[in-house]
């Protein structure tokens, strides 16, 4: 199991995986270390989703993805 | 012996008739409760002022009575209050002084709120809420009156509370000297430095009070006026411009507002003042002249420290700051001060306005270090059993106001006692205790605009 996100740290410009295995690029960081303002790449649930923008939850994020 | 305060409870605690009031209202902690209730979720009350949130995004963490609210601008510029208050647990969703953010997350379970306080993110919104919950009806709660007036935000709690404007009334004059720009420029005022906060062991009306026109607790100051640091290289600044000023204490008590102020002779001209440095004097004297040829008459008006029923006080000349009476239980109050200059002075008066105002004003102001003494230890010597048997005194200068006060021409509102001869006066008091007793009682603002009736809620 990959290590926790430290939010803080995350950049825009970076992807991140999800828990609900989507990906997306993060677009903003509000960096009160609870949500990512991200735009999906990827969505196996939910493929409408890729393109869109969206917040993610601190939870919801599980790992960053190597460029 | 219990008190039970029921609205009726209230005439006895406010004796207007005679001039007295209980000290009961000062550190009785069920009426305080009550005050929570009945005065600070209906009166008007100064949040905050436009300038600390320029930008969008900008935010300013202020209270409402003990609530804390947040003043802030949305992305699209537009300026809103909100209870600092998450909508699922209740945790303050901002727990900063002041900043700049593009959401307030709410660090308990996550909850985000957008800047015009629309609910934004919620953790687990599609598993666990299966997208059921209707975000809409779960916004942070916005005031319902919000005013910004001449830069300072003003709001209520109470949807059916009066226009500002009328509930200000003809105290407009005295505001509007405050912040408006010494030349008289139309809200032209700016903040300068931080906001001083601080704590005093004292009912919140104590402050409140002395603001709006105790000229009797003068003595209390002579100390600094003997240590003569004033900016005019001698003893009080103002002293000259007063000369041959009729001394007026003026009252608005069916708002329960108040001010002292000094009237100069219909043929005063402007005087030098600030002579410790010559480029603030000539602002100043360039300022008096600009105003009192915008303003003719009103230019005569040289106004002192004022309260806004119920909370806000203010100090219109110098040092030019507002104070707020945060209540923080029966005894203690929270004190807010904002320090206010001309936009457009330059950089040199600014700057020595700061040292002045730093000088005189706050916790380790010369000025202010003296009231905290009495009001600090007047509230602590009030507490016991047997002090709380006994009123104080409010009864100087009862029936000798006028209400058409006229003078060379000049009309002013309100009910005026000229304090000319007799140097202190407490009908501004009874006047803001005579409007506290209304608030206590009253059900609603259709009966608390006791201006619409021409009568008393009481």
């Amino acid at each position: 199991m990959a290590d926790i996100v430290n939010l803080f740290e995350v950049e825009p410009g970076q992807t991140i995986r999800l828990y609900s295995e989507a990906t997306a690029e993060v677009v903003s960081n509000p960096r009160d270390g609870v949500w990512l303002f991200v735009r999906y790449l990827s969505s196996p649930d939910d493929p409408d989703q890729v393109g869109q923008e969206d917040m993610v939850f601190a939870q919801d994020v599980i790992e960053l993805v190597a460029e | 012996m219990a008190i039970t305060f029921q609205p009726s409870a209230y005439s006895g605690l406010v004796d207007q008739e005679n001039g007295m009031v209980s000290r009961e209202i000062f550190v009785n902690s069920d009426i305080y409760a009550e005050e929570q209730e009945r005065i600070f979720t209906r009166a008007w009350l100064f949040v905050g002022h436009e300038s600390q949130v320029e930008k969008p995004g900008d935010f300013f963490v202020s209270s409402m009575g003990e609530e804390s609210v947040i003043l802030c601008r949305d992305r699209e510029g537009e300026i809103h209050v909100f209870l600092n208050s998450c909508m699922h647990r209740g945790m303050k969703v901002c727990r900063y002084d002041e900043g700049n953010t593009p959401i307030f997350t709410c660090p308990y379970h996550g909850w985000s709120f957008a800047t015009d306080g629309a609910l934004v993110g919620v953790p687990f919104y599609k598993d666990a809420y299966h997208e059921e919950l209707d975000k809409s009806q779960w916004s942070l709660i916005r005031v319902p009156r919000m005013i910004n007036y001449k830069g300072g935000i003003w709001a209520s709690w109470d949807p059916n509370a009066p226009d500002f404007l009328e509930y200000i009334g003809g105290f407009k004059t005295y505001l509007d000297i405050l912040f408006d720009g010494w030349d008289g420029s139309e809200g032209g005022t700016e903040l300068i430095g931080g906001i001083e906060k601080w704590m005093v062991p004292s009912n919140w009306k104590f402050p409140a009070e002395n603001f709006i026109g105790d000229r009797y607790h003068n003595i209390s100051h002579r100390s600094v006026d003997l240590v003569g640091i004033g900016p005019s290289g001698q003893g009080r600044r103002d002293n000259r411009e007063r000369e041959g000023a009729k001394s007026l204490d003026v009252s608005f008590p069916e708002r329960g507002h108040g001010t002292v102020m000094f009237l100069r002779p219909e043929d005063a001209q402007p005087v030098e003042s600030y002579q410790n440095d010559p480029v603030v004097a000539e602002y100043f004297y360039q300022c008096e002249i600009a105003r009192k040829e915008r303003q003719g008459q009103l230019w005569r008006i040289l106004a002192g420290p004022g309260t806004i029923f119920p909370n806000m006080s203010f100090l219109p000349r110098q040092p030019r700051s507002i104070a707020v009476w945060h209540p923080r239980g029966p005894d203690q109050t929270e004190v807010w001060r904002w320090f206010l200059v001309d936009k457009t002075a330059p950089p040199e008066v600014k700057e020595f306005l700061r040292q002045y105002y730093i000088r005189y004003s706050g916790p380790a102001g010369l000025t202010e270090q003296d009231d905290m003494e009495n009001w600090n230890y007047a509230h602590s010597a009030s507490r016991g059993a047997m002090a709380r048997r006994h009123h104080y005194n409010y009864q100087m200068g009862m029936g000798y106001a006028v209400t058409d006060f006229e003078d060379g021409g000049l009309k002013l509102d309100g009910t005026v006692l000229d304090t000319t001869k007799a140097r202190a006066g407490e009908q501004n008091q009874r006047g803001f205790y005579s409007r506290w007793r209304e608030f206590m009682a009253a059900r609603d603002w259709d009966e608390l605009a006791t201006w619409r009736k021409g009568g008393s809620a009481c």
